[in-house]
Protein backbone atom coordinates (compact mmCIF):
# COMPACT_ATOMS: atom_id res chain seq x y z
CA UNK A 1 0.00 0.00 0.00
CA UNK A 2 1.96 2.98 -1.12
CA UNK A 3 0.41 6.62 -0.83
CA UNK A 4 -0.38 8.75 -3.75
CA UNK A 5 -2.13 11.17 -5.53
CA UNK A 6 -4.69 9.67 -7.19
CA UNK A 7 -7.32 11.12 -9.85
CA UNK A 8 -5.02 13.73 -11.35
CA UNK A 9 -5.66 14.47 -14.79
CA UNK A 10 -3.05 13.48 -17.02
CA UNK A 11 -2.41 15.99 -20.01
CA UNK A 12 -1.51 15.45 -23.43
CA UNK A 13 0.59 17.06 -26.24
CA UNK A 14 2.38 16.24 -29.20
CA UNK A 15 5.77 15.59 -27.16
CA UNK A 16 4.91 15.97 -23.41
CA UNK A 17 2.78 14.29 -20.65
CA UNK A 18 1.64 16.37 -17.77
CA UNK A 19 1.37 13.73 -14.82
CA UNK A 20 1.17 13.79 -11.11
CA UNK A 21 4.38 13.96 -9.15
CA UNK A 22 5.72 11.11 -7.52
CA UNK A 23 8.28 10.55 -5.14
CA UNK A 24 10.86 10.30 -7.56
CA UNK A 25 10.75 13.13 -9.09
CA UNK A 26 12.10 14.50 -6.18
CA UNK A 27 16.19 14.15 -7.16
CA UNK A 28 15.39 16.38 -10.52
CA UNK A 29 13.12 18.53 -8.46
CA UNK A 30 15.91 19.46 -6.00
CA UNK A 31 18.72 19.62 -8.48
CA UNK A 32 16.85 22.46 -10.20
CA UNK A 33 16.20 24.00 -7.25
CA UNK A 34 19.71 23.94 -5.11
CA UNK A 35 20.74 24.97 -9.00
CA UNK A 36 21.77 29.13 -8.57
CA UNK A 37 22.28 29.71 -12.13
CA UNK A 38 18.38 27.84 -12.68
CA UNK A 39 16.58 29.68 -9.93
CA UNK A 40 18.19 33.57 -10.24
CA UNK A 41 14.44 34.10 -11.79
CA UNK A 42 12.92 32.56 -8.92
CA UNK A 43 14.72 33.93 -5.75
CA UNK A 44 17.90 32.21 -5.92
CA UNK A 45 18.65 28.39 -4.22
CA UNK A 46 17.30 26.73 -1.72
CA UNK A 47 18.45 24.07 0.72
CA UNK A 48 18.35 20.54 0.69
CA UNK A 49 15.73 20.72 3.42
CA UNK A 50 13.36 23.62 1.61
CA UNK A 51 13.70 21.74 -1.46
CA UNK A 52 11.86 19.18 0.17
CA UNK A 53 9.62 21.28 2.09
CA UNK A 54 8.52 22.72 -1.35
CA UNK A 55 8.34 19.75 -2.98
CA UNK A 56 6.17 18.43 -0.04
CA UNK A 57 3.73 21.01 -0.48
CA UNK A 58 3.21 20.12 -4.32
CA UNK A 59 0.88 17.31 -3.05
CA UNK A 60 -0.76 19.05 -0.35
CA UNK A 61 -1.73 21.55 -2.95
CA UNK A 62 -3.21 19.49 -5.52
CA UNK A 63 -5.30 17.68 -2.63
CA UNK A 64 -6.21 21.35 -0.90
CA UNK A 65 -7.36 23.05 -4.17
CA UNK A 66 -8.59 20.55 -6.33
CA UNK A 67 -5.42 21.69 -9.14
CA UNK A 68 -1.57 21.93 -9.13
CA UNK A 69 1.17 21.61 -10.84
CA UNK A 70 2.16 18.24 -13.17
CA UNK A 71 5.36 16.82 -13.37
CA UNK A 72 5.87 17.21 -17.74
CA UNK A 73 7.38 13.90 -18.49
CA UNK A 74 8.73 13.18 -21.89
CA UNK A 75 6.04 11.28 -23.41
CA UNK A 76 7.90 8.19 -24.22
CA UNK A 77 10.53 8.12 -21.68
CA UNK A 78 8.32 9.58 -18.80
CA UNK A 79 11.77 11.24 -17.82
CA UNK A 80 10.63 14.90 -16.02
CA UNK A 81 11.41 17.97 -17.85
CA UNK A 82 9.90 20.53 -15.47
CA UNK A 83 6.82 21.72 -13.50
CA UNK A 84 3.89 23.28 -15.14
CA UNK A 85 0.79 23.49 -14.26
CA UNK A 86 -1.77 25.77 -11.63
CA UNK A 87 -0.46 27.63 -8.48
CA UNK A 88 -2.12 29.39 -6.14
CA UNK A 89 -1.16 29.61 -2.44
CA UNK A 90 -2.75 32.02 -0.17
CA UNK A 91 0.05 34.59 -0.51
CA UNK A 92 -0.87 35.06 -4.24
CA UNK A 93 -3.16 37.60 -5.46
CA UNK A 94 -4.81 34.91 -7.95
CA UNK A 95 -4.27 31.51 -9.72
CA UNK A 96 -1.37 31.58 -12.30
CA UNK A 97 0.18 29.35 -14.55
CA UNK A 98 3.57 28.42 -13.27
CA UNK A 99 6.51 26.90 -14.94
CA UNK A 100 9.49 25.79 -14.06
CA UNK A 101 11.85 23.50 -16.53
CA UNK A 102 14.86 21.63 -15.08
CA UNK A 103 18.25 22.26 -17.28
CA UNK A 104 17.92 19.02 -19.66
CA UNK A 105 14.73 19.98 -20.83
CA UNK A 106 15.78 23.97 -21.25
CA UNK A 107 15.59 24.97 -24.74
CA UNK A 108 13.01 22.76 -26.31
CA UNK A 109 9.44 24.95 -26.18
CA UNK A 110 8.72 22.58 -23.43
CA UNK A 111 7.52 25.63 -20.88
CA UNK A 112 5.34 26.86 -23.81
CA UNK A 113 4.03 23.53 -24.96
CA UNK A 114 2.86 22.64 -21.38
CA UNK A 115 1.76 26.46 -20.65
CA UNK A 116 -0.88 26.21 -23.65
CA UNK A 117 -1.46 22.23 -22.10
CA UNK A 118 -2.33 23.59 -18.69
CA UNK A 119 -4.22 27.62 -20.12
CA UNK A 120 -6.75 25.21 -22.24
CA UNK A 121 -7.16 23.05 -19.18
CA UNK A 122 -7.59 25.59 -17.17
CA UNK A 123 -10.54 27.40 -19.22
CA UNK A 124 -11.76 24.42 -21.01
CA UNK A 125 -11.86 22.12 -18.27
CA UNK A 126 -12.41 24.35 -15.50
CA UNK A 127 -14.32 26.64 -16.92
CA UNK A 128 -11.58 29.51 -15.45
CA UNK A 129 -12.11 32.77 -17.55
CA UNK A 130 -8.66 34.30 -16.06
CA UNK A 131 -4.75 33.62 -15.96
CA UNK A 132 -1.99 35.25 -14.81
CA UNK A 133 2.01 34.85 -14.64
CA UNK A 134 3.65 36.47 -11.67
CA UNK A 135 7.30 36.79 -12.48
CA UNK A 136 10.37 38.53 -11.18
CA UNK A 137 11.15 41.61 -12.84
CA UNK A 138 14.88 40.41 -13.90
CA UNK A 139 13.25 36.94 -15.23
CA UNK A 140 13.74 37.45 -19.08
CA UNK A 141 13.37 33.93 -20.06
CA UNK A 142 9.54 33.58 -18.37
CA UNK A 143 8.87 37.26 -19.62
CA UNK A 144 9.67 36.40 -23.09
CA UNK A 145 7.52 32.91 -22.40
CA UNK A 146 4.85 35.22 -20.82
CA UNK A 147 4.75 37.35 -24.61
CA UNK A 148 4.48 34.81 -26.78
CA UNK A 149 1.97 33.12 -24.88
CA UNK A 150 -0.14 36.37 -25.80
CA UNK A 151 0.38 38.02 -22.41
CA UNK A 152 0.43 41.17 -21.32
CA UNK A 153 2.44 43.15 -18.29
CA UNK A 154 -0.50 44.41 -16.40
CA UNK A 155 0.34 45.43 -13.18
CA UNK A 156 2.51 44.74 -10.32
CA UNK A 157 2.41 42.43 -6.90
CA UNK A 158 3.65 44.12 -3.62
CA UNK A 159 4.76 40.28 -2.48
CA UNK A 160 5.13 39.73 1.64
CA UNK A 161 9.21 38.19 1.08
CA UNK A 162 9.41 38.00 -2.64
CA UNK A 163 9.22 41.92 -3.42
CA UNK A 164 7.48 42.91 -6.41
CA UNK A 165 6.01 40.41 -8.81
CA UNK A 166 4.98 41.47 -12.49
CA UNK A 167 1.34 40.36 -13.17
CA UNK A 168 1.14 39.33 -16.64
CA UNK A 169 -2.38 38.31 -17.79
CA UNK A 170 -3.46 35.68 -20.09
CA UNK A 171 -5.32 35.88 -22.82
CA UNK A 172 -9.12 35.70 -21.69
CA UNK A 173 -10.81 32.06 -22.93
CA UNK A 174 -12.38 34.13 -25.87
CA UNK A 175 -9.00 35.42 -27.24
CA UNK A 176 -7.25 32.37 -27.19
CA UNK A 177 -9.62 30.65 -29.87
CA UNK B 1 -12.35 14.55 -10.30
CA UNK B 2 -11.40 15.32 -7.22
CA UNK B 3 -7.29 14.68 -6.13
CA UNK B 4 -7.44 12.78 -3.41
CA UNK B 5 -4.64 11.17 -1.18
CA UNK B 6 -5.36 7.55 -1.68
CA UNK B 7 -3.54 3.73 -0.22
CA UNK B 8 -3.47 5.10 3.24
CA UNK B 9 -3.90 3.30 6.33
CA UNK B 10 -6.58 4.10 8.60
CA UNK B 11 -6.02 3.47 12.47
CA UNK B 12 -8.57 1.98 15.07
CA UNK B 13 -8.40 2.85 18.77
CA UNK B 14 -11.11 2.44 21.38
CA UNK B 15 -12.31 5.90 20.84
CA UNK B 16 -10.30 6.94 17.68
CA UNK B 17 -9.94 6.94 13.56
CA UNK B 18 -6.49 8.20 12.82
CA UNK B 19 -6.80 8.50 8.97
CA UNK B 20 -4.19 10.35 5.99
CA UNK B 21 -5.13 13.70 6.08
CA UNK B 22 -7.56 15.45 3.62
CA UNK B 23 -8.91 18.69 2.28
CA UNK B 24 -11.55 18.78 4.76
CA UNK B 25 -9.31 19.32 7.54
CA UNK B 26 -7.89 22.54 6.28
CA UNK B 27 -10.19 24.29 9.01
CA UNK B 28 -8.91 22.99 11.68
CA UNK B 29 -5.52 22.60 11.09
CA UNK B 30 -5.69 26.70 10.42
CA UNK B 31 -7.64 27.33 13.60
CA UNK B 32 -4.84 25.35 15.52
CA UNK B 33 -1.88 27.04 13.64
CA UNK B 34 -3.36 30.60 14.68
CA UNK B 35 -3.84 29.47 18.44
CA UNK B 36 -1.60 29.70 21.24
CA UNK B 37 -1.26 25.94 21.13
CA UNK B 38 0.97 26.17 17.78
CA UNK B 39 3.41 27.66 19.67
CA UNK B 40 5.64 24.49 20.54
CA UNK B 41 5.17 23.74 16.32
CA UNK B 42 5.60 26.97 14.30
CA UNK B 43 8.78 28.89 14.37
CA UNK B 44 7.61 32.37 13.89
CA UNK B 45 4.46 34.38 13.54
CA UNK B 46 1.47 33.26 12.19
CA UNK B 47 0.84 33.47 8.29
CA UNK B 48 -1.67 31.59 6.36
CA UNK B 49 0.47 30.65 3.44
CA UNK B 50 2.89 29.47 6.30
CA UNK B 51 0.59 27.18 7.96
CA UNK B 52 -0.82 26.10 3.99
CA UNK B 53 2.00 24.91 2.81
CA UNK B 54 2.71 23.22 6.54
CA UNK B 55 -0.37 21.40 5.83
CA UNK B 56 0.76 20.51 2.09
CA UNK B 57 4.21 19.34 3.55
CA UNK B 58 2.12 16.81 5.83
CA UNK B 59 -0.12 15.43 3.42
CA UNK B 60 3.24 15.41 0.95
CA UNK B 61 5.46 13.85 3.47
CA UNK B 62 2.67 10.73 2.61
CA UNK B 63 3.90 11.10 -1.00
CA UNK B 64 7.45 11.28 -0.06
CA UNK B 65 7.93 8.63 2.57
CA UNK B 66 5.58 6.22 2.71
CA UNK B 67 4.14 7.30 5.80
CA UNK B 68 3.09 10.18 7.85
CA UNK B 69 1.05 11.95 10.38
CA UNK B 70 -2.31 10.95 10.89
CA UNK B 71 -5.31 13.24 11.91
CA UNK B 72 -7.24 11.97 14.76
CA UNK B 73 -10.59 11.62 14.31
CA UNK B 74 -13.26 10.60 17.22
CA UNK B 75 -15.36 7.59 16.15
CA UNK B 76 -18.60 9.27 14.90
CA UNK B 77 -17.14 12.13 14.32
CA UNK B 78 -15.11 13.01 11.09
CA UNK B 79 -13.88 16.47 12.71
CA UNK B 80 -10.00 16.98 13.43
CA UNK B 81 -9.78 16.96 16.61
CA UNK B 82 -5.54 16.75 16.14
CA UNK B 83 -2.62 14.70 14.55
CA UNK B 84 -0.46 11.65 15.56
CA UNK B 85 2.08 9.36 13.54
CA UNK B 86 5.14 8.81 12.25
CA UNK B 87 7.52 11.48 11.08
CA UNK B 88 10.65 11.74 9.39
CA UNK B 89 10.95 15.46 7.01
CA UNK B 90 14.76 15.34 5.68
CA UNK B 91 16.97 16.41 7.87
CA UNK B 92 15.16 15.14 10.99
CA UNK B 93 18.25 12.97 12.37
CA UNK B 94 15.99 9.84 13.17
CA UNK B 95 12.00 8.91 12.94
CA UNK B 96 10.05 10.72 15.41
CA UNK B 97 6.44 9.80 16.70
CA UNK B 98 4.96 13.01 16.66
CA UNK B 99 1.21 14.53 18.03
CA UNK B 100 -0.96 17.40 18.37
CA UNK B 101 -4.42 17.87 20.32
CA UNK B 102 -5.67 21.06 18.08
CA UNK B 103 -8.53 22.37 20.42
CA UNK B 104 -8.51 23.23 24.09
CA UNK B 105 -11.85 21.38 24.35
CA UNK B 106 -10.50 18.04 23.18
CA UNK B 107 -7.55 18.18 25.79
CA UNK B 108 -7.60 16.43 29.30
CA UNK B 109 -9.44 13.36 28.16
CA UNK B 110 -6.40 11.21 26.86
CA UNK B 111 -7.12 11.37 22.85
CA UNK B 112 -3.12 12.26 22.42
CA UNK B 113 -2.00 9.31 24.20
CA UNK B 114 -4.24 7.13 22.83
CA UNK B 115 -3.19 8.39 19.23
CA UNK B 116 0.24 8.23 20.04
CA UNK B 117 0.39 4.44 21.15
CA UNK B 118 -1.61 3.42 18.08
CA UNK B 119 0.89 5.65 16.19
CA UNK B 120 3.85 3.82 17.83
CA UNK B 121 2.51 0.47 17.53
CA UNK B 122 1.87 0.96 13.58
CA UNK B 123 5.54 2.50 12.93
CA UNK B 124 6.92 -0.53 14.97
CA UNK B 125 4.81 -3.38 13.59
CA UNK B 126 3.75 -2.45 10.21
CA UNK B 127 6.69 0.29 9.21
CA UNK B 128 9.24 -2.27 11.35
CA UNK B 129 10.87 0.53 13.07
CA UNK B 130 13.28 -0.45 15.52
CA UNK B 131 13.49 2.76 17.70
CA UNK B 132 11.74 6.02 17.65
CA UNK B 133 11.86 9.29 19.59
CA UNK B 134 9.48 11.90 20.62
CA UNK B 135 10.89 16.21 19.99
CA UNK B 136 9.52 18.07 22.68
CA UNK B 137 9.97 21.53 23.30
CA UNK B 138 10.93 21.86 26.87
CA UNK B 139 8.71 24.47 28.16
CA UNK B 140 5.65 22.33 26.72
CA UNK B 141 5.14 20.56 30.04
CA UNK B 142 1.82 18.57 29.00
CA UNK B 143 3.81 16.78 26.24
CA UNK B 144 6.67 16.08 28.59
CA UNK B 145 4.27 14.33 30.32
CA UNK B 146 2.49 12.21 28.25
CA UNK B 147 6.12 10.88 26.65
CA UNK B 148 7.02 9.97 30.62
CA UNK B 149 3.42 8.14 30.72
CA UNK B 150 3.92 6.57 27.21
CA UNK B 151 7.81 5.01 28.50
CA UNK B 152 9.77 7.32 26.61
CA UNK B 153 12.98 8.55 28.62
CA UNK B 154 15.27 11.59 28.21
CA UNK B 155 18.52 10.36 25.47
CA UNK B 156 20.57 13.38 26.41
CA UNK B 157 23.04 12.13 23.55
CA UNK B 158 20.47 12.06 20.67
CA UNK B 159 20.83 14.71 17.54
CA UNK B 160 17.80 17.39 17.73
CA UNK B 161 16.03 18.69 14.48
CA UNK B 162 16.75 22.55 13.85
CA UNK B 163 17.66 25.35 15.74
CA UNK B 164 14.95 25.09 18.71
CA UNK B 165 15.85 23.89 21.78
CA UNK B 166 14.19 20.35 21.63
CA UNK B 167 14.30 17.45 24.45
CA UNK B 168 14.76 14.27 22.67
CA UNK B 169 12.29 10.80 24.16
CA UNK B 170 13.61 7.64 23.50
CA UNK B 171 10.63 5.49 23.46
CA UNK B 172 10.54 1.74 24.75
CA UNK B 173 12.27 -0.70 22.18
CA UNK B 174 9.30 -2.72 20.11
CA UNK B 175 10.46 -5.29 21.82
CA UNK B 176 9.79 -4.20 25.62
CA UNK B 177 5.78 -4.22 25.73
CA UNK B 178 5.29 -8.01 24.67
Amino acid sequence: MTPRLVDIPVLETERLRLRAPVASDFEPYRTYRMSPARTAGVGGPRSYLQCWDYFGELFGHWILRGYGRWIVADKETDAPFGLVGLFYPPDWPEPEIAWTVFAHGEGKGIAHEAAIATRAHAYDTLGWTRLVNLIMPGNTRSIALARRLGAVHESDYAHPDSGTLQIWRHLSPGECA
Amino acid sequence: MTPVLAHTPVLETERLILRAPAARDWPEWDAMMQSARARFVRPGDYAEALSWRGFGHAIGHWVLRGFGNFVVTRKGDDTAIGAAGPWFPAGWPEREIGWSIWSAAAEGKGYAAEAARAARAYAYDTLGWDTAVSYVAPENARSIALAERLGAVRDANAATPGDAPAIVFRHPHPEAGK
